[in-house]
């Protein structure tokens, strides 16, 4: 591609917004082979797709897009294949030690979101993120009045959920 | 808990996750380093070896409909009626199958992950839900697998086994292509027949492609 742009530059970006990346792959990802395997597909594409960026635009918004979109094709593919090898490892669980209430809890919000759709997942992850409605509508697609009111929903999902574990 | 304490939580989340190195950063930073070996490594990329797929089956087909149009060409005398009219129907089926790959490998260069997710995830899963249309106008031909081999002069001298044994086969098989090509559907895929026949990983992504689809209808839908 010859509109790629400065390597070092691009790199410099990819190093400050790393968090998407490790995010993304942890959320869409049930074992560490997959998430290595989805992390560098998602740079490549990043890496690719790099002659698409409007800089007028946020690059995070651009890079959610891009990683997403590997993402959830990464994640039916590999749902598609284990579902004829029983999988035998469950979520990739951080708070693995989970002492603490707050280990717990997150150990519960992982949970959850990983037992969302697809697209909600990547409407929640976003709105975790602490990203607007206009952006969240511009990464995804919809209107931002659907992004309110489906983000309103799954929090009251999640709500429900957590609340029946106290 | 409120809106508050969920973002916390997923802030505590982000910040296990980069000080617990589930990721591996070593790999990581050897290939921030090395693009166009990434480059290398990934030119089978999914979408890459799907194209790949696509392209061998499209040449792989031209060359079957060239060489089937080389025999039809030779052989345009009566005495071979049956062979040509069942050539050219196969050649007809495969050359529709030809032309669809060829569209699906143009959309697939189209897709462009920078998109939005649900049009960008549409346009990948309309795709995968049309390989399902390919087999079953591929199983159209197959009645004519059983009729290239009649002559007329066979009908003449032992037109009762053509009658009594070909013909029926001929018949089943157009009777199975025809139901086969109404039935091969999504919402078949339930049934044992259609799992025995589209029983691999590479199906069932296909026929999730459907599900995929109605999930995308409803997320877009506004409430």
């Amino acid at each position: 591609m010859d509109n790629h742009p400065d390597k070092e530059a691009f790199l410099q970006l990819i190093e400050t917004n790393k968090g998407i990346i490790f995010k993304i792959c942890n959320t869409y990802c049930t074992n560490a082979h997959d998430r290595e395997d989805l992390a560098q597909e998602i740079i490549y594409q990043l890496w690719r797709s790099s002659g698409t960026f409007d800089p007028a635009y946020r690059f995070s918004t651009w890079m959610y897009r891009v990683a997403l979109n590997v993402a959830i094709s990464f994640y039916r593919k590999v749902k598609a294949s284990h579902e004829k090898i029983e999988l035998t490892e469950e979520l990739p669980l951080i708070a693995e030690n989970t002492n603490t209430e707050k280990e717990e809890n997150i150990h519960l919000l992982q949970q959850f979101i990983s037992e969302l759709k697809e697209l909600d997942r990547a409407l929640m992850i976003l709105y975790l993120d602490g990203r607007s409605y206009s952006e969240i509508a511009e990464v995804l697609g919809i209107t931002e009045t659907n992004v309110a009111t489906k983000t309103s929903r799954i929090k009251e999902k999640l709500k429900q959920k957590f609340a029946s574990h106290q | 808990m409120d809106d508050v304490q969920l973002k916390e939580l997923w802030n505590s989340y982000e910040r296990q996750i980069e000080a617990s190195r589930i990721l591996n950063m070593q790999s990581w930073v050897l290939n921030m380093k090395c693009f166009e070996e990434l480059q290398k490594q990934k030119a089978g990329a999914r979408l890459n070896r799907l194209i790949t797929i696509k392209t061998v089956a499209v040449v792989l087909g031209i060359i079957w409909v060239l060489l089937l149009g080389f025999l039809v060409v030779h052989s345009l005398v009566l005495s071979k009626i049956f062979f040509v009219i069942s050539l050219s129907m196969i050649m007809l089926f495969t050359t529709i199958a030809i032309v669809i790959y060829i569209k699906h490998i143009v959309l697939i260069r189209q897709i462009n992950n920078s998109e939005s997710i649900v049009e960008t995830q549409e346009r990948l899963a309309t795709l995968q839900l049309s390989t399902i249309n390919v087999t079953r106008i591929l199983f159209l031909q197959a009645p004519f697998y059983c009729t290239w081999f009649i002559s007329p002069e066979w009908l003449r001298n032992d037109w009762q086994s053509v009658v009594f044994i070909t013909l029926p086969i001929a018949l089943l098989f157009t009777l199975a292509s025809l139901w086969l090509f109404r039935n091969i559907r999504y919402e078949n895929k339930d049934k044992r027949w259609f799992k025995i026949l589209f029983n691999s990983p590479e199906w069932t992504y296909v026929l999730k492609a459907q599900e995929f689809i109605n999930d995308i209808e409803e997320f877009r839908r506004e409430a």
